[in-house]
């Protein structure tokens, strides 16, 4: 199998010959500053240039650290098209914003209407278009940034967290006109050649929102988005991954309709996919670990996690920026490796 | 007939702790008209009410957002009455102030913002950095309202050794002793803040409390 097909089936919960390792990119971040130096592509520089963009993405599967390509390498894209003013960071720290838009939900009509096709929006689309162009057998992976985050960078986010309980009116059109712009984004992706969305949507984690507002806002506006971008195409595999711990909101989880969900090492595979079942299962090697541990230990972890019963291997959270390129490839090689033994 | 005094620090205390950030000044303003303590009403209604929540949010049935909001009432109800505090308080007393903010190259601020909060409660005298505070700031601000604690947070292990740098900085500066450094955040731990040398780490928020508590004596 080819690392397109692999991860396809696996996303389907269809057999596969091992799991695949990956990266979706976005908010999972996986450019470290080792890859940059060997690429010889840089960030920031690749956050604004299609070519650099796709060329980074496309390190990341020459120098054997995950099975697909990804892109973006931020989450504030969306907040920035926007109007939200953001920082582009430096090769170390990944771009955030830094001016909010509006002050509460209640302004959601001053926002800018959401131009897929404009400023860091395009370079996406185009880095996307010149991935696919070569036509490898490596997935793509498009990524958008969910629309409780999206929401929650337009403002101070305890604005918006206080406003999702005390003005629920207008949170509920600030999240309708943030969905459907996410989704014209998304869309714009699938047609420039990603052959997966992940979504990733660290704020709408439940230990911030507990159970009831996570089902009245993840679960809708995650479904809406997911339900906007299948309308595209209606098999196209979808990761959603959300931080923070899970066992208040695994009712409230399993009604989104994504394939695969993605994450933080603090939640157990295997408590996560008996909660679950129906669902695929990526992850979700601690981020920490890879950072600050050693290639041996990171070795172990990974075996741990396949052990557990991860369905697709991968970071647990977004990579930090000085991650060691070992300690990265020590995690594919280690899947590669266990599914020799497996087939010997 | 005028309610009595525990009645009306109980419904100072429920206002917080059930979230009724547009009832509790007319609570409050009732609690002063009838010419109860203000000093009491703070401590003994809206700070109870306040951790009352916060035992809630330990035992998981309160989530961030709640907290959010019954802080929001706290401090409603704190403009009422703090005006009728009675002024020599704090003068002979010691005052305990904490710097506090996120680190370099980190946004994610929720937590910390809690975390003002929760000590706001407990008495401390809070200066709030905000987010992503360039590092050097953090011990100026400290030399400068001569503060007994720093709390350091961030989620992102990329923006971590921002949070040793501090912690060097005190060090060369000779305020380690001085000025403590608490830590917290995601990818936060006890073996991470004995590694860095910080006087110490919390879970959450109200862990945070007893900590700061017990790093500066306070009783």
């Amino acid at each position: 199998m080819n690392s397109k097909e692999r991860l396809l089936s696996a996303l389907k919960g269809a057999t596969t010959d091992r799991s695949p390792c990956i990266c979706p990119g976005g908010m999972m971040n996986m450019v470290v500053t080792a890859l940059m130096d060997k690429a010889n592509i840089h960030l920031p520089e690749a956050h604004t240039d299609p070519n650099k963009m796709a060329g980074l993405a496309r390190a990341v599967y020459d120098y054997g650290c995950f099975e697909n390509y990804g892109v973006p390498f931020c989450m504030t894209i969306e907040a920035e098209q926007m109007g939200a003013v953001v920082d582009l960071g430096s090769a170390i720290y990944e771009p955030h914003v830094t001016g909010y838009v509006i002050d509460n939900p209640s302004q959601w009509r001053e926002l800018r209407p959401f131009n897929p096709y404009g400023n860091r929006a395009k370079v996406v689309l185009d880095a996307i278009k010149i991935l696919k162009k070569h036509d490898d057998h490596v997935p793509i992976i498009g990524n958008l940034s969910g629309p409780i985050s999206v929401a929650a960078s337009l403002m101070e986010p305890v604005n918006y967290y206080k406003a999702l309980r005390r003005n629920k009116e207008d949170a509920h059109a600030l999240m309708n006109f943030v969905t459907e712009a996410l989704i014209d984004f998304g869309k714009a992706q699938i047609e420039a050649g990603a052959d997966v969305i992940a979504i990733s949507d660290p704020s709408g984690t439940g230990e911030i929102l507990g159970p009831r507002l996570f089902d009245e806002y993840v679960v809708t506006y995650v479904n809406q988005l997911i339900d906007g971008l299948h309308e595209m195409n209606p098999e196209l595999p979808i990761i959603v991954h959300i931080c923070g711990k899970m066992h208040k909101v695994y009712e409230e989880l399993n009604k989104i309709r994504a394939d695969a969900h993605s994450f933080d090492s603090i939640v157990s595979i295997k408590e996560s996919k008996k909660m679950m079942p129906a669902k695929i299962m990526i992850g979700n090697v601690s981020t920490y670990a890879l950072e600050f541990a050693d290639a041996d230990r990171i070795r172990v972890l990974t075996q741990k996690v396949m052990d557990d019963g991860s369905d697709i291997i991968a970071p647990a959270c977004g990579l930090g920026t000085k991650t060691s390129l070992e300690n990265i490839q020590a995690m594919l090689h280690i899947v590669k490796e266990s599914s020799m033994r497996l087939r010997s | 007939m005028a309610k009595s005094k525990e009645e009306l620090l109980q419904q100072l205390s429920d206002c917080v702790f059930e979230m009724e950030d547009e009832s509790v000044a007319g609570v409050a303003n009732e609690y002063i008209e009838a010419g109860y303590e203000a000093l009491d009403g703070v401590l003994k209604g809206l700070v109870d009410g306040m951790s009352r929540a916060g035992q809630m949010y330990e035992e998981e049935e309160y989530f961030v957002t709640d907290l959010l909001v019954c802080s929001d009432a706290m401090y409603n109800g704190l403009e009422v009455l703090k005006p009728h505090l009675p002024q020599e308080e704090g003068a002979g007393a010691v005052n305990y102030k904490c710097v506090i903010g996120v680190v370099e190259g980190d946004t994610h601020d929720i937590g910390k913002n809690l975390v003002r909060i929760m000590l706001e409660t407990a008495g401390f005298e809070m200066y709030d950095l905000g987010r992503d505070v360039p590092l050097i700031s953090f011990v100026e601000k400290a030399k400068d309202v001569n503060a007994q604690l720093i709390c350091l947070s961030t989620l992102m292990t990329t923006t971590m050794p921002g949070m040793k740098e501090v912690v060097d900085m005190l060090k060369k500066e000779g305020l380690k002793d001085k000025v403590k450094v608490m830590i917290g955040g995601g990818p936060i731990s006890q073996a991470y803040c004995d590694q860095i040398s910080a006087d110490g780490y919390a879970v959450n928020a109200i862990g945070a409390v007893s900590l700061a508590k017990k790093l500066v004596g306070m009783a």
